[in-house]
């Protein structure tokens, strides 16, 4: 093994039919979207959109909505030997004790993003359903490889179960969620938790979640160059967290929960995604493993939608669609 | 999105940001999206409500400047920014917005109305304005009450009332049942070419094949409108109330009542007296009768006096009056046997 299997090569053609076509709608807005995005992610370029990230940086005032949302960062341990992290919490004013929670890993892509990244859709949530939202900083890639990150968030999940009482969470009703690479790195606290006797969680909530960092499903072929975080940005940010280790054969299934041989005993799952993306097979086969393994799993695959279209084109009505399931799974899982 | 709508409303319309508009519409075009969608990316670059509405096709649409479909919101105000489809039709795309379009709004109207247009051309087809779905096979799917939902709702689809709260079944004398949509007025005047017609309540699209059924009821009710078959040529199954019954009541076997027995017999004996005694039986007086049929009073007289003598009954009392509209509407229900 050498620098070559970090550098990125492009996958072979013909391997499955064209692409899906995208929805209608999400096509106008992806033109946009590409545009300030970019077409793929290279590491070189991570400086500059990290910069412009920082500047977006959700101010506190957002958050609050009009008084609706109480806003708190808290600084708790790490893990062992490792700094403190930050967990930002927003409950419902005056809300009361006993909430459910959401416990939320931020995407983008392993290198990008912070605590408040598409927050917006965690408040809906919590004014909708009167939740609690605590989300994690977590160290990123590739400063901090695996398993930085993963350890990261679970050590903000178990000081969140220690503390529920004092954050007015109800215990038993802690999901954990997140999009993207944060729906990779919840499926992986969701199996630590298992694994070390953790936190017992009432679901994981992994939105067009980054499970397998092999980067060779037949979709990552097919949607190469295309849509949103397509094969070559899936290679940059899996290589960020694992370095010449991505796609070998000593991959943890806490970086790379699709590399997980038992996925029993896990809770109940939510898993969507588009079926114009890079993810779609690797999410597929995820949730059917988990009902192979007797889990349970709730799996929506949206026609012509692109990595994350939802929380990019939230007007679009297959976006609105997407984020009904969502609410409503959350809905009847934590129901009282 | 939100981006773009943000840049949008803060920017000059600047080049860039009327080529994402163009660019925009031209993909939903390409992506042959919906009406619905294309109402959308009005409200959604445009930051503000916006409204598709084609009353001639039934067709009105709203969406909020979240993206979320809702209907209603008041009448259109004529202040309002709007495009319309082509000039001079009633159709436009609105922006609830006051003020002339300008710049960006401008943009965003005239490529949503573009593309509004040719999604109705390719659904509804473009003219006639006026004319009723007639595509036989969609409408007997569509009036199947029976075939799958699916198949029903392409069926629709197809004939351009997939945004339709409301439509109708016409069932002309001698043709196929054609459906219509119904503006948000309430009225239309029937697309029928002039030929006879029973015409269905408006009803939701789900609805239509019980529209159908009482608009095939309504035309037995349908007269010629002709010295010899005089009564009216349209016949809203609306305005039948009880009478609807009698249609259950006669059928192709059924053995014609003494009454109708006894008209027919007038009828052959005199040409005058299908015209006189339906005149008579439904005008709101004798005076109004006689000048309906251009008659003197005395005359008209002369000819209900020889007419009684054939029916056997006196027409000109309550009673009779009323066992002649029910002798003369079950005669012609006899005679619509076949239409």
């Amino acid at each position: 093994m050498t620098a070559t299997s970090s550098s990125y090569v492009p996958p072979a053609e013909g391997r499955t039919g064209p692409p899906p076509p995208f929805d209608p709608e999400l096509a106008a807005a992806l033109d946009v979207i590409r545009e300030q995005l970019g077409d793929t992610l290279k590491l070189n370029d991570l400086p500059a959109i990290r910069q412009a990230g920082t500047l977006a940086r959700l101010p506190d005032e957002d958050l609050r909505r009009d008084g609706a949302i109480e806003v708190e960062e808290r600084t708790v341990p790490g893990p062992a030997g490792e700094p403190d992290i930050s967990l930002l919490i927003c409950r419902p004013a005056g809300a009361g004790t006993g909430l459910p929670a959401v416990y939320n890993i931020h995407g983008g892509g392993m290198v990008l993003g912070d605590n408040r990244t598409g927050i917006d859709r965690l408040l809906d949530w919590a004014q909708e359903l009167s939740l609690v939202i605590v989300s994690v900083e977590y160290r990123l890639a590739p400063e901090h490889p695996h398993p930085a990150p993963v350890e990261d968030a679970y050590a903000g999940l178990v000081w969140t179960a220690e503390h529920a009482a004092e954050l007015g969470i109800d215990p038993a009703r802690i999901v954990v969620g997140g999009g993207s690479a944060g729906g990779g790195l919840s499926a992986a606290v969701a199996l630590l938790a298992r694994d070390r006797g953790g936190p017992a969680l009432a679901g994981q909530m992994l939105l067009c979640p980054m499970l397998d960092d092999r980067n060779d499903t037949p979709s990552s072929h097919q949607m190469a160059g295309l849509g949103v975080w397509d094969h070559e940005a899936n290679h940059t940010g899996w290589t960020a967290l694992l370095g010449e280790r991505r796609g070998g054969p000593d991959v943890s299934p806490y970086a790379a929960p699709a590399r997980a041989e038992d996925l029993s005993g896990l809770p109940p799952a939510f898993i969507d995604v588009g079926s114009a993306e890079t993810f779609r097979d690797e999410d597929v086969t995820y949730a059917t493993r988990l009902w192979q393994a007797g889990g349970q799993a709730e799996l929506h695959v949206w026609p012509g939608g692109f990595h994350g279209f939802d929380g990019l084109a939230p007007q679009a009505a297959v976006s609105q669609a997407a984020r009904a399931a969502q609410l409503s799974w959350l809905r009847r899982l934590l129901a009282d | 999105m939100k981006e773009l709508a943000g840049r949008l409303a803060a920017l000059d319309p600047d080049a860039g940001a009327a080529l994402q508009v163009i660019a925009y519409f031209d993909r939903l075009v390409e992506g042959r999206a919906g009406l619905e969608s294309l109402v959308r990316g009005a409200a959604v670059l445009s930051g503000c409500a916006a409204r598709l509405v084609d009353e001639a096709r039934g067709v009105r649409i709203r969406v909020g400047a979240d993206g979320v479909r809702q209907d209603g919101g008041g009448p259109v105000d004529p202040g309002w920014m709007s495009a319309a489809l082509v000039p001079g039709d009633g159709a436009a795309v609105w922006l609830e917005r006051t003020g002339p379009p300008n710049g960006v709004h401008a943009m965003v109207l005239e490529r949503a109305a573009a593309a509004a247009r040719d999604v109705l051309d390719r659904t509804r087809g473009r003219a006639p304005v006026e004319g009723p779905a007639a595509d036989p096979a969609s409408v007997e799917v569509l009036l199947d009450a029976s075939a799958p939902e699916h198949a029903r709702r392409q069926a629709a689809v197809r004939l351009g009332l997939r945004d339709a709260a409301l439509a109708r079944a016409v069932a002309p004398a001698g043709g196929p049942v054609v459906i219509e949509a119904m503006p948000s007025s309430g009225a239309r005047t029937p697309s029928v070419g002039g030929r006879r017609a029973g015409i269905g309540p408006a009803v939701p699209v789900p609805g239509l094949p019980a529209s159908a059924a009482a608009a095939r009821t309504a035309l037995r009710f349908t007269a010629e409108g002709s010295e010899q078959d005089p009564g009216p040529r349209i016949v809203y199954a609306d305005d039948l109330g009880g009478l609807a019954l009698l249609a259950d009541a006669v059928g192709p076997g059924t053995e014609p009542v003494p009454d109708v027995r006894a008209l027919d017999r007038a009828i052959a004996a005199a040409p005058w007296a299908a015209v006189t005694l339906h005149t008579v039986a439904f005008a709101t007086s004798l005076r109004a009768a006689a000048a309906e049929l251009t008659l003197h009073h005395s005359t008209l007289q002369d000819r209900l006096a020889q007419a009684e003598h054939w029916l056997g009954w006196p027409v000109q009392e309550p009673h009779g009056r009323l066992r002649l509209q029910l002798a003369l509407t079950v005669w012609r229900l006899h005679h619509n046997q076949r239409l």
